[in-house]
Parts: C-alpha cells; structure tokens; sequence
C-alpha cells in the first residue's frame, strides 16, 4: 500500500521516525509485564518486592523452578498437572474442530427446514455467560458421574458456538462446484467432507484450533468444580494452589508461571503463520 | 422414484444436512439450553442453595427485587463502565497500530507478534503478574514517579475506586490489543490494492488515503470487532475475580458475573442469581441481534 | 400380574443390593484444605484406620482453604458431597442450619451421649456446633488470634519491645506510626496491619469492646451502638492511605511476610499456628529470641473487655449418606481426633479436649499462655445463617471508608441497610 516512490521530504521523514518510536513504544509497554515475568521468575522473593525493582538480581536465583516443579508436597505433581493441561486441551481441540466444521458444512453447504434457527440457536447459546449455567452444568455432569475425570473436564467443551460460526462462514465461500463434482464422480457425503472439504480449510481450522486450545488452557473455574484430587488437577489449579496464603514466595510463583506459559508461547510460535496472515484470521470475523 | 430423481435428492441433501448439523446440536441441548432453560426456570423461585426443601414459586420476585436493588445497578454500572472503558481504546489502540504496522515495510509481523503475544498467558498468569506489577512497591508506582520525577507517589492502583477499574481495563486492553491489532491487519490486508493506487495516482498522500480509502471499507470491520468486544467485556469474570480475591476492593470491580456467582456460591441465593443470569443473557443477545444487522450491512458495503 | 411381575423384580433387586452391600467395601471421602503437615499425619491415621476395618477405603481430597466453602456448596447442591469434610465454623453454621450434617453417633465413637462427649472437651469448645441439644461436628481446631511481634524492628525504632508493646489501639496507632517506613505515600514497612476480610474474627471484637454489635440479640435489629460503630470505622479511616497511612488491605498479607523477618512488617495477627509455619519458612528466626506473642489489644474506653474471637474448624458428616456410612465415618473421625498432642506437635493446631489442655508439655508451649489467656476474654466467633454476606459488607463498609471519600456515617448506613435487609427476608 505504500507506493514505493515517495519522495521523502524532511516532514516526512520526521513522521517516519515519530511512527516507529510509537510502535517501538508500544511493543515495549506490551512487552514489560512479560519481562517482568521471566526476570523475577529467577529472583529470591525478597529481591522481587525491592524498591527500585531491580531488572536482573544478584543472585539468579535457579532454585525457583525446581521448586517449582517439585511442588509443596515433594511429589513433583507439576508435570502430572501439566500433561492433564494438555490431555484435556488437546482432547477439547480436536473434538471441537471435528464436530465445528462438520456442523459449519452442514450449516453452509446444505438447504434443508430449520437451518437458520438451528444457527440462530447455535449463535445463542454464545451469548450464555458461563457463571450463569455454571451449577446447572455441574448437575448434569455430576449426574453423568463424570467428577474427578478427564471425561468431566472435556465433555462440556465438546464443541463451541464460536467454532461452528467460525467454520460455518468460512465454508459459505468454498465453491459449490467443487463439491458437485464430487458428487457426479460418485463420492459419499462423508467422504466429501474428509477428503475435499477438510483438506481445504486449512487455516480457519488452524486459527480454531489455537483459539480453542488457549481457552482451554486458560480455564479456571470448571476445574475448580469438577476436579478433586492432586492427580487430576489442571496447570491454573497448580497456580492457584501457590497463590494461596501458605505457600507464597512470589519468587517460586513467578517460575511456575513461566514453566506453565511455555506451551502456549511455543504453539503460539509455530502457528503463527496461521493466524498472522490476511487469511487467517480475518476470515474469523467476516460475516 | 426416478422421476423423483431432483426431489429425493433434496431429500437427501436435507438428510445430510442435518446429520452434519445433529451432533453438535445435541451437544448443545444438553450442555447449554438444559442449563441456561433451567436458570430461566429457577429464575422464578426463592431457593437456598444449601437447603433440601423444594423452591418456593415467586413469580417476578426475584427480577423486581432486582429492579429495586441499589447493588443490582451498582453491579450493571460496573460492567458497563468496564465494557466501555475496554472497549474503546481497544478498538482505538488497535485500529491505530494495524493502520501503523501496514504503513510500515519491515518488521510487520514481528510487531504483531510482540503485539499479541500476551494473548498466549492464561488469565491467572497475567493476573498474577500484574498484582505485584499494582502493588504500592511495584513497577507501576515506580514507573509514574520516573516519568513525572516525583518520589513515593502512590497512585493507588488496587484501592481507590477509579484507579482499580482502571487497573482491571489496563490489564484488558494489554492482553487483547494484540488479538484486536491482527484482525484489524488482516481487514486492511484484504482491501484490494487498485483502491489504494488509484487514490494516490490522484494526488492523495498517505494521511487522505487512509482517511478516505481504508478506513471507510474498514468500517465493517470495525463495527464487527467491537460488537465482538463489547460481549467479550460483559462476560469479563477472572481479572475481576482474582483481584478481589487478592485484597482489592470488591465494589468498585463487582461486574455483573461477579455478582452473579458471589449470590449463588456465597449466599446459596441460586434464584436472584439466575435472574440475573438471564438478564445478561438477554442484553448480550440484543447485542448479538445487532452484530447480525451489522455483518449484513456489510456484505453490500464490501461489493 | 404385570404389577406383581414389577414387584417381584424390584424385590429382587433391592435383596441382591442388600446382600451386596453387606460384602462391599465402604468407600469414605474426606474433603479438607491444604495443610501438608496435616497431610502427613492424617493418611497415616487413615492408613492405620484402613488397616483395623478392612472394609473401609477412605479417599482424602485436599483443596486450598479460600476454595473449599466454594466447592463444597457446589458439591452439596448437586447432592455429590463427600461424607466427611471441615470448614471454618462460620461456614459450615449454614450446613447445620439446613440439616445437611448428621448429629454425632456418640455411641459410635464410644460415648454414652452429648454430656459424655462434652466433658472430654474444653467448655464451651460445642457450643457452635450445637443444636437443639444435638452436637453435630468435632473439632478439628480451635483457634484464636494474638499479635506477634519482631522484637528487633522495635529496637530499631527505639522501643523496648518488652515494656512499649501496645496494650491499646490507640497505642497500636501510635506505635505502628513511629515503626513505618515510607518512600513518599508508599509504605517499605509497617507497624501493624490488620487481618482484612476475616472481619467478623478480628474486626467484631473491636466493636463489642466499645459497646457496639452487628445485630441485636433478638436477631431484628442490625447495628446496636452507632457511636461504637462510628469510632471503629473512624479508626480504620485514620488508619488507611487518606488517614495516618498504616497500612491498608492492598499490601500483602501481614502474617506472610512477618515470617521472612525482612525488616518490612513488625506485628501481625495470627493463631498459635504461625509457629509451625515460621518453625518452616524461617528456622534461624523461629529458634532466635526475637520474636514474642502479646494479647489482642483493646480500645483505651473500651466497656467490654473482648480478645479476638475464636473459631473452629469442625469435621462433620454428610446427612445424606447412608447409616453405615455415617457410622463408620463418624469412627475415622474419632480415631484421627485421638492424636490431639501430634497434632499440636506436627500441625500447631489446637484441639481443645482437657486432657491435652491440662497436660504440662501443653503449658509448657511457647506463648501458650497467652493465647489461653486471651481465649477466656473471648467468644466464639459470629455466627449467622447468612454470616458470609455480613463479613462481605462489613469489608465493603471498612474499605470505603479507607480507600474512599465516604464517610463513617454513610458507610455505616449503608452497611446498616443492607443486613437489616437480609434480616428482614425470610431466606
């Protein structure tokens, strides 16, 4: 968009200059807190609270993150806690994309009595805030006898409004042709789906993905219900757990932050191309 | 049947269709209208949560109750304060830095991935941090008087009624921006090219051209994301939770969601706080309604 | 004949789950908070317990303390609560109100009845867990709260902490003002600070010294004694950033940083258990000479003489479990309860039965006199169906009147108008 020969003149040199202090400004802002994470992640506690902070300790202070990982109780339940993260984050992930693009085909791609209510319907249900139906759900799960379990963490995230949308708007522009042609050469519906339609919905079902497996990964008060004992507890639960009275050394709390914020920064990472793209995600909010 | 070849093909497209649709559609019966129906019906009822006798019919109670309370209004007031006070810079912030990041030539995605990157810690994380960032030795405090050479101000980031909204939207605003700054991108990225080169083969500079060429064909866009916004920043519920937890006080930040599950989980009042459950849900619907209204306006707008 | 069929079927079914039942493992779960001291000696007790009935399975789930009221109201509403579980007493008051504890199986845990029960343990030691002349829970502990105070912090501010410890709030303020340090209006260290949302604990009393209470004794009226009120409230003003600048509820919790001996809080408030965990995070300044334990202050024109009051944590039996159940978790209960000395030992936590109480190791304990002292001037702590929401809006009175421009007055109507309210509903 910028046309390349622009004669530059002073003014417009100077508003070159004032652009990228702003935006450098910006990212710095942006980038403190993060900072300040990862520096006092490897201080002794009194060090954090020192006034003025001081940007790198002394002592680098390593014994944060073992303490971290061992946790109060010597059991090293971190690692545990972790692999339930992502057990249940990538089961949440996996089920949602499947069942969001089928339900977006279905809602895109074929006419039949109902379709908009279903969608309207659909579309509601985006708009319940989860502290409203919180005790319903519970006693529906509770009914299911799914408590303590990985099946009680996932099963109420099977799928998502957002996802059926997100898969339903981006399907609208896939072209019917492709699909027709398909079918004369004689494929099942189901195979259509899998092998032309999936195949082709590459990052719509990339930006989901990420966008599901942050939310799960970031979820606090479902857990807290659902979940009981050590073993089956979820990263935010393990943060919580060092945030309470008896435990707390901001030092050992800021290690386990980092340790528990890594997995999303390296998905974060390597999809990036995904939804920091023109397609990517601006085909999430068009419609 | 052969002559009804066209017609059972309808049929069975329809029958497919619906069996794409079915799962997730049973899904949601089970796990989102079941409950939110039941809240509705509990709605109408006076019940203890703890208590092991049947709800009590009240009819309107629960919601003129609600009408006549003064911490109702109080908590309505907050969110939308909240809602506001989110949103707008939001919107502001990064409509700015995507239009900033396009004018630039180097360096666009790296910017934006510094710009999102806080999007990638969990809500307790980032509360977390920003609770020693806010406390009275922390680096807030500590930023103000280096940038205004003052000493020992303490600005009051977690107790005086402004300050801590504030905080809580600061806390907003920086782990969104980012998210908001790429779909702003990705809208200016898709505005064909010819717009802009025509624009300036007419003699426009930069400044006119965004102006009148992208951020008009943004407008959609715009309208979009901060309807998105706004029903993000009504359901707001974990920075708010957590920092009343760590000793802010609860007033100030006592957002709708806030209220609902102290008056449920604190006070067993499961009826008051189903009513105020479904008048959530119907604002955030009405506001949805509109977001439809919006992206219909601008499928025309884009042509 | 299809009727009969169905009956003979249902008949059937109930004998074959009885006769299963007889054989079947009792499972019990244990719902209690995080305390990894606690946590060691009681799977042991279970372990052994598991041993002497081999029948019985118990599962122990441990969440953090400021959850468990959360999680246990969600558990109980969906009739999924585990058998046996403790809360502060203040909580668990609303459990016993709706009958969803089960009264105590004396002849259970081998008493003839409550009076038996009662003589074991110290006086008054049931009298929030009783009801209608039933007792429904044992304590777990029983806690009160004292000011603990490093005694070089007072040196370094010219007090001899021996003789210049405060003994009134006015001297609290007057003291905690001459140990503060500040970098402009932001405090490096404190003198005092308060315990903040445990009001009904620690902030009631205050109120009670000057005459005042939160609802009157015939349990219509809320506030009795604006004045009494009034003064607290202006105390806490004087107290917060727009008064004296003392302290205030942002900073971090007092208790938790007293321990690490950092030169940045010299008193806080706290139980007897503040020694296990000092004795943890802190062994050089646990076993120094440094630190001390005085009684919990009272205002110079106090009417009443009023210490912090004391409260409990009670372990109690979920009423909607089966008999056998309740028999066998009221059995568990007894058998960990039989250790009070270990633990005092291991947990620092207080079970007030009378031969531990009167035991010379007990005695012996450091500052216990104090805190036994203290516990004859106090009460237990308020106790009210819908207690939680009093503290909920006595912490919203006290911290508009520190952190905002609202005055005494309009906080106390405020606070006045919303508990008349709750009293005046019949919920």
């Amino acid at each position: 968009m910028n046309a390349a020969k622009t004669k530059s003149s002073p003014a417009r040199r100077l508003a070159d200059i004032l652009i990228w202090l702003f935006l450098i400004g910006a990212c710095a802002l942006v980038l403190i807190p993060l900072v300040f994470m990862f520096t006092s992640s490897v201080m002794p506690a009194i060090d954090i609270m020192k006034l003025p902070y001081p940007w790198i300790s002394d002592h680098i202070h390593w014994q944060n993150f073992w303490n971290g990982l061992r946790g109060p109780e010597g059991t090293f339940i971190f690692l545990r806690n972790i692999l339930n993260s992502l057990v249940v984050a990538l089961s949440v992930t996996a089920t949602t994309v499947l069942l969001s693009s089928m339900s977006g085909y279905g809602l895109a791609k074929f006419q039949f009595k109902g379709r908009n209510t279903v969608f309207m319907l659909i579309m509601a249900t985006m708009m319940i805030p989860f502290e409203a139906i919180m005790i319903p759900l519970y006693m529906v799960v509770m009914r299911m006898r799914l408590q303590d379990s990985y099946a009680g963490l996932i099963v109420p995230f099977l799928t998502s409004a957002f996802g059926v949308f997100l898969m339903r708007q981006f399907l609208l522009t896939f072209p019917d042709e492709v699909l027709d042609a398909a079918r004369i050469d004689g494929a099942s519906e189901p195979a259509i789906f899998t092998h032309v339609v999936l195949p082709n919905v590459g990052p719509a079902i990339a930006t989901l993905a990420v966008l599901t497996f942050r939310s799960q990964w970031d979820s606090l008060l479902w857990p807290l219900l659902v979940v009981q004992s050590e073993e089956m507890k979820t990263i935010p639960l393990y943060i919580t757990k060092f945030m309470a009275e008896t435990h707390s050394d901001e030092g050992i709390m800021m290690a386990i932050a980092a340790m528990a914020s890594l997995p999303m920064f390296i998905l974060f990472l390597t999809m990036s191309k995904y939804f920091i793209s023109r397609e990517g995600l601006y085909s999430t909010t068009k419609g | 049947m052969r002559q009804n070849k066209r017609f059972s093909m309808e049929q069975k497209k329809a029958r497919w269709g619906w069996t794409f649709v079915a799962p997730s559609l049973v899904f949601f019966l089970v796990f989102s209208f079941y409950p939110i129906f039941n809240a509705f019906y509990m709605s109408f009822f006076k019940k203890n949560l703890l208590s092991l006798k049947p709800p009590v019919f009240v009819g309107l109670g629960n919601y003129s109750y609600l009408f006549k309370s003064s911490l109702f209004w109080q908590s309505a007031a907050n969110t939308a304060i909240f809602t506001v006070g989110a949103f707008v810079p939001l919107l502001v912030l990064s409509l700015v830095l995507a239009a900033l990041i396009m004018s630039r030539r180097r360096f666009q995605k790296l910017i934006q991935m510094i710009l999102y990157s806080p999007a990638a810690l969990s809500s307790v994380v980032a509360a977390l941090i920003w609770l020693l960032i806010f406390d009275p030795r922390g680096l807030a405090n500590q930023g103000l008087n280096t940038l205004f050479r003052t000493s020992g101000v303490n600005y009051h980031w977690l107790s005086s009624t402004g300050m801590l909204r504030l905080s809580t939207i600061i806390v907003y605003v920086w782990k969104y921006v980012g998210y908001f700054t790429v779909v702003f991108v990705a809208g200016i990225g898709a505005i064909p090219h010819s717009l802009h080169e025509a624009a300036l083969i007419d003699g426009a500079d930069r400044w006119k051209d965004f102006w009148h060429i992208t951020f008009p064909l943004l407008k959609p866009t715009t309208l979009l994301v901060s309807v998105m916004a706004m029903i993000q920043c009504l359901k707001t519920f974990s920075t708010q939770y957590l920092f009343s937890k760590a000793g802010a006080p609860t007033r100030p930040i006592d957002v709708i969601t806030l209220n609902i599950y102290n008056t449920a989980i604190k006070d067993h009042n499961i009826g008051r706080a189903s009513a105020m459950s479904i008048l959530l849900f119907l604002v955030m619907l009405f506001l949805t309604w509109l977001q439809f209204r919006i992206s219909k306006t601008e499928e025309v707008s884009y042509m | 004949m299809k009727r009969l069929s169905c009956l003979l079927v249902l008949a059937l079914v109930i004998s074959l789950s009885l006769g299963a039942n007889a054989a079947k493992i009792i499972e019990l779960t244990y719902w209690t908070h995080t305390d990894d001291n606690r946590t060691v000696i009681e799977n042991r007790y279970i372990a052994e317990f598991e041993k002497m009935h081999p029948n019985v399975k118990v599962k122990r789930v441990v969440n953090e303390a400021s959850k468990m009221g959360d999680l246990l109201l969600t558990a109980f509403s969906a009739n999924n609560a585990p058998d046996i579980f403790n809360l502060q007493i203040e909580l668990e008051y609303g459990y016993m109100m709706q009958n969803r504890v089960a009264p105590v199986n004396y002849s259970a845990i081998g008493y003839k009845n409550a009076e038996a029960l009662k003589a074991e343990y110290l006086k008054g030691a049931f009298d929030a867990v009783t009801m209608d002349g039933k007792i429904y829970g044992l304590p777990l502990e029983l806690t009160n709260w004292c000011i603990y105070i490093n005694k070089k912090i007072f040196r370094s501010a010219g007090l001899d902490p021996e003789k210049d410890y405060p003994k009134t709030w006015e001297q609290m303020a007057d003291i905690s003002d001459k140990l503060v340090i500040r970098n402009g209006d932001i405090i490096v260290r404190r003198g005092f600070d308060f315990r903040y949302p445990y009001y009904l604990v620690s902030l009631l009393p205050m109120v009670e010294q000057l005459g005042g209470k939160l609802v009157s004794d015939d349990g219509k009226t809320a506030i009795v004694n604006d004045q009494a009120w009034l003064k607290v409230l202006k105390f806490m003003k004087e107290w917060g950033p727009h008064g004296r600048n003392l302290g205030s509820p942002t900073y971090p919790a007092p208790r938790k940083i007293w321990n690490k001996d950092n030169n940045d809080m010299a008193m806080c408030l706290s139980g007897f258990y503040q020694q296990g965990r000092l004795r943890i995070d802190n062994p050089a300044f646990f076993e120094s000479n440094e630190w001390m334990v005085i009684p919990f202050p009272v205002f110079k024109d106090a009417v009443k003489d009023v210490a912090c009051s004391y409260y409990g944590h009670y372990l109690m039996v979920n009423a909607q479990a089966p008999k056998e159940r309740q028999e066998m978790a009221w059995k568990l209960i007894a058998f960990m309860l039989s250790h009070p000395m270990e633990y005092l030992e291991k947990v620092n936590i207080i079970q007030p039965r009378q031969d531990m109480l009167q035991s010379r190791e007990f005695k012996s304990l450091p500052y216990m006199d104090v805190f036994m002292s203290d516990m004859d001037r106090a009460h237990s702590v308020f106790l009210h169906d819908n207690g939680y929401q009093f503290e909920r809006y006595i912490k919203e009175a006290v911290e508009a009147v520190m952190l905002s421009k609202t005055t005494e007055q309009q906080a106390l109507n405020t606070l006045r108008e919303r508990i008349q309210e709750v009293l005046d509903s019949d919920f």
